[in-house]
């Protein structure tokens, strides 16, 4: 990656799209914080999907603002989804080639590669076969070739954090079964490592690739591939009232995600991510559903 | 009669080349198109570092002369075209100068003067220049950088490409080039002029195989608990392998010749149609290992901010200057919000692209205050560190010590985190294996082969 402010510094403005899901609500929160102007838009604005969005999100555009793209209709399982977060990104297309766009930010997905490769690396063939991952390799594409400001393609692992929307297999869903004194369940023994990264670390690593006008592609991961049933341990371990971990039968053969994480480290040397032990406090702590 | 032999190119292989020849007893003409640098010589200040280099020239220095003047070409009896060839940043080799020296070369030498190319070239190259009665030859070099007068002095044998190798012994060659090569002692392998260029590329491929499975192998060592430090002595006893194999881990590939080689051989299969997903392989391993002490530096951190960090050495291997794809230098790049501190026996902190370093002036005094120390190149002087020492002088106790120049008991009773490739990583701190197998051997970056 490649930054083109040699200091950071706060972006004019920053419209993101997608604003009311768990990354953009988060990074907005996190250039407020950083008392950076932020144009939030959600579906409510503009529905992105429309045949007028690009019309409609050009007029929201000013020059000089920095774009970042996160929203989709995830995760992208048929046809029909995948046609749908194609048109939203011919929206943002339209719309950007029209406006002196200040940086663009894409916010993709770890998807984009294909399962078993380890250890994964930007460098890694983005070639995934998975309709999820082709949406999002697709759009990248997309903006790629018609975006004519800096463009950065984040490809995130594993998300989690208190207000993520989503129940799936991990440790949103361990923390939830605990909390409700239920037992954690794994697929199989929970063998399968993942790459898990907190929200918040995912907003910090947004705003800095903001603030350094940075354009390349990176993955968003820690480095650090714990087991299932070590996350759910963890969980366990955490919250009094959890019931016990199960495991169930194993239906699908086992697959693991490692990432080589040098190029993070390359191109932010003083961020540390937060560790699984200490997101989960975190999400623990922030959770309504303790 | 007492052979005259001409070596045009006074670069690192041209010098090297023509002290050997002059220790071998021939009387050597060192010709250079570069006034300057023949003053130089003439001057006996010699541009370049090799162990015993300087003794060699100064004991041979009689039966060496010097020139700017392709003139003195036409005495000799044989002729050596040795300029380094540079090579960009993806490895691509620029013969240009080659070219020009041999066309120089032509137009001074009589037709029947056997006239060698020494310089590496890619397959086709001497085809493609020939010269009158066929009298132009390719003789592989492997040079490498630290040992090039040990190389130069006792070769293990000598390829040579003609334009038809008849059947393939040294009797293909002409008289001056057989007697001074039989003069070394050593097998004289003839060959069609592409086998041999590519049998100077196949070498360096071959190291890189071995080098690439041995780096993946230590990398995987360190995620099982084995040590790989005690699999090489095994591996070493396997006559299939071999006692001199490159299976000691390092930080990947580095000093562009095998890098070079490498490049050529993935643009020469893209031309030919051939599979070469191997090869590409190699220089993704390379590059990934690269970044090995960045990626455990930050791994061992423990979340702590660095202020300081102290790197000593900067040259890609011990006993050279040469810088080309150091790690050291990846390694600066990836460290800019910290200051670093550094030390090289030979290569200048400046070579560092960093805003912020100091240099020291000694290995010790590079450890002054720093957070943590990396020791980048595995120079003899830093074997003989102390670690009581360096932990007095550090104010963090990580020490990333890739090729395990420090003994690693007596970092531990100084209550230093020592980081070695190929160790287990979670408990590498408490283990008492005896590194004695190692000290002995170079357990450096790929020696380079030019």
């Amino acid at each position: 990656m490649e930054h083109l402010n040699s200091t950071a510094e706060n972006p004019l403005r920053t419209v993101v799209l997608g604003a009311s899901g768990f990354v953009g609500k988060s990074l907005s929160s996190r250039l407020g914080a950083a008392g950076a102007p932020v144009l939030p838009l959600s579906s409510k604005e503009i529905d992105l999907c429309k045949a007028s969005a690009g019309e409609e999100l050009r007029l929201r555009l000013r020059d000089g603002d920095a774009l970042v793209f996160v929203s989709a209709i995830a995760p992208c399982k048929t046809p029909a989804s995948l046609i749908q977060n194609l048109a939203m990104a011919r929206a943002v297309c339209v719309a950007a080639a029209e406006v002196e766009l200040a940086q663009v930010v894409y916010i993709s997905s770890d998807a984009v590669y294909r399962d078993g490769v380890n250890p994964v690396s930007e460098s890694s063939r983005a070639d995934s076969d998975s309709l999820h991952g082709v949406m999002h390799r697709a759009r990248e594409v997309m903006l790629s070739t018609t975006v004519r400001a800096p463009l950065a393609v984040l490809r995130p692992s594993l998300l989690y954090g208190a207000a993520d929307p989503h129940n799936g297999y991990g440790p949103n869903r361990f923390r939830r079964q605990a909390a409700r004194g239920e037992k954690i369940v794994l697929f199989g023994e929970g063998e399968e490592q993942r790459d898990h990264v907190l929200v918040d670390d995912v907003a910090e690593v947004i705003y800095r690739v903001l603030a350094r006008r940075s354009l390349g592609t990176l993955n968003i991961a820690t480095g650090r591939s714990p087991s299932f049933r070590e996350v759910a341990q963890i969980v366990a371990a955490l919250d009094p009232s959890s019931g016990p971990i199960e495991a169930t039968p194993r239906k699908l053969p086992i697959v693991h995600r490692h990432f080589d994480i040098t190029e993070m480290l390359k191109t932010f040397p003083d961020f540390r991510y937060t560790s699984i032990e200490d997101g989960l406090v975190k999400s623990r702590a922030d959770s309504s559903d303790r | 009669m007492t052979l005259s032999i001409a070596f045009v190119g006074m670069t690192h292989l041209g010098i090297c080349s023509a002290v050997a020849a002059a220790e071998h007893g021939a009387n050597v003409v060192c010709v250079h198109f570069d006034e300057d640098r023949i003053r130089e010589l003439r001057s006996g200040r010699l541009p370049i570092s090799e162990p015993r280099l300087d003794e060699l020239f100064t004991a041979n220095r009689e039966r060496m002369q010097f020139s700017s003047d392709a003139t003195v070409l036409a005495q000799c009896d044989l002729v050596y075209i040795a300029p380094d060839v540079p090579t960009d940043s993806e490895g691509r080799s620029d013969v240009r100068l080659v070219e020009s020296l041999l066309e120089q070369v032509d137009a001074a030498v009589p037709g029947e003067t056997p006239v060698v190319i020494l310089s590496q070239v890619s397959p086709g190259f001497s085809r493609s220049h020939p010269r009158r009665n066929g009298q132009l030859f390719y003789q592989v070099e492997t040079l490498i950088f630290g040992r090039a007068m040990e190389r130069a002095l006792y070769p293990e044998r000598f390829i040579v490409g003609c334009i038809d190798p008849d059947d393939g012994k040294p009797s293909a060659l002409p008289a001056p080039l057989r007697e001074f090569l039989e003069g070394f002692g050593c097998p004289i392998l003839c060959m069609r002029y592409e086998s041999a260029e590519l049998a100077k590329i196949s070498i360096n491929v071959c190291l890189a195989a071995s080098l690439s499975a041995a780096n993946t192998l230590a990398e995987l060592c360190e995620g099982v608990g084995a040590e790989w430090s005690e699999i090489v002595p095994a591996l070493r006893l396997d006559r299939r392998i071999g006692g001199y194999a490159y299976i000691e881990a390092g930080l990947g590939i580095a000093g562009g010749n095998i890098e070079r080689d490498l490049a050529s051989v993935i643009r020469l299969s893209r031309q030919a149609g051939t599979s070469a997903r191997v090869i590409e392989s190699f220089v993704e391993n390379s590059h990934y290992r690269r970044d090995w002490a960045l990626r455990t530096l930050h791994a061992r951190s423990g979340g702590r901010r660095f202020a300081r960090i102290a790197v000593l050495g900067i040259a890609y291997k011990p006993d050279t200057a040469s810088t080309k794809n150091s790690p050291a230098l990846e390694l600066a790049r990836a460290l800019t919000p910290f200051e670093i501190s550094t030390y090289d026996p030979l290569v200048p902190a400046s070579a560092l692209e960093h805003a912020r370093v100091r240099p020291a002036t000694s290995a010790l005094d590079a450890c002054s205050d720093a957070d943590a120390l990396v020791i980048m190149t595995p120079w003899q002087e830093f074997r003989e560190l102390k670690p009581v020492d360096l932990a007095q002088r550090l104010r963090g106790r990580l020490v990333i010590d890739p090729f395990g120049v420090l003994d690693r008991n007596l970092c531990r009773e100084a209550g230093l985190d020592h980081q070695l490739l190929g160790s287990p990583r979670a408990t590498s701190a408490s283990r008492t294996i005896d590194h004695d197998v190692h000290r002995g051997t170079d357990r450096s970056r790929a020696e380079d082969h030019a």
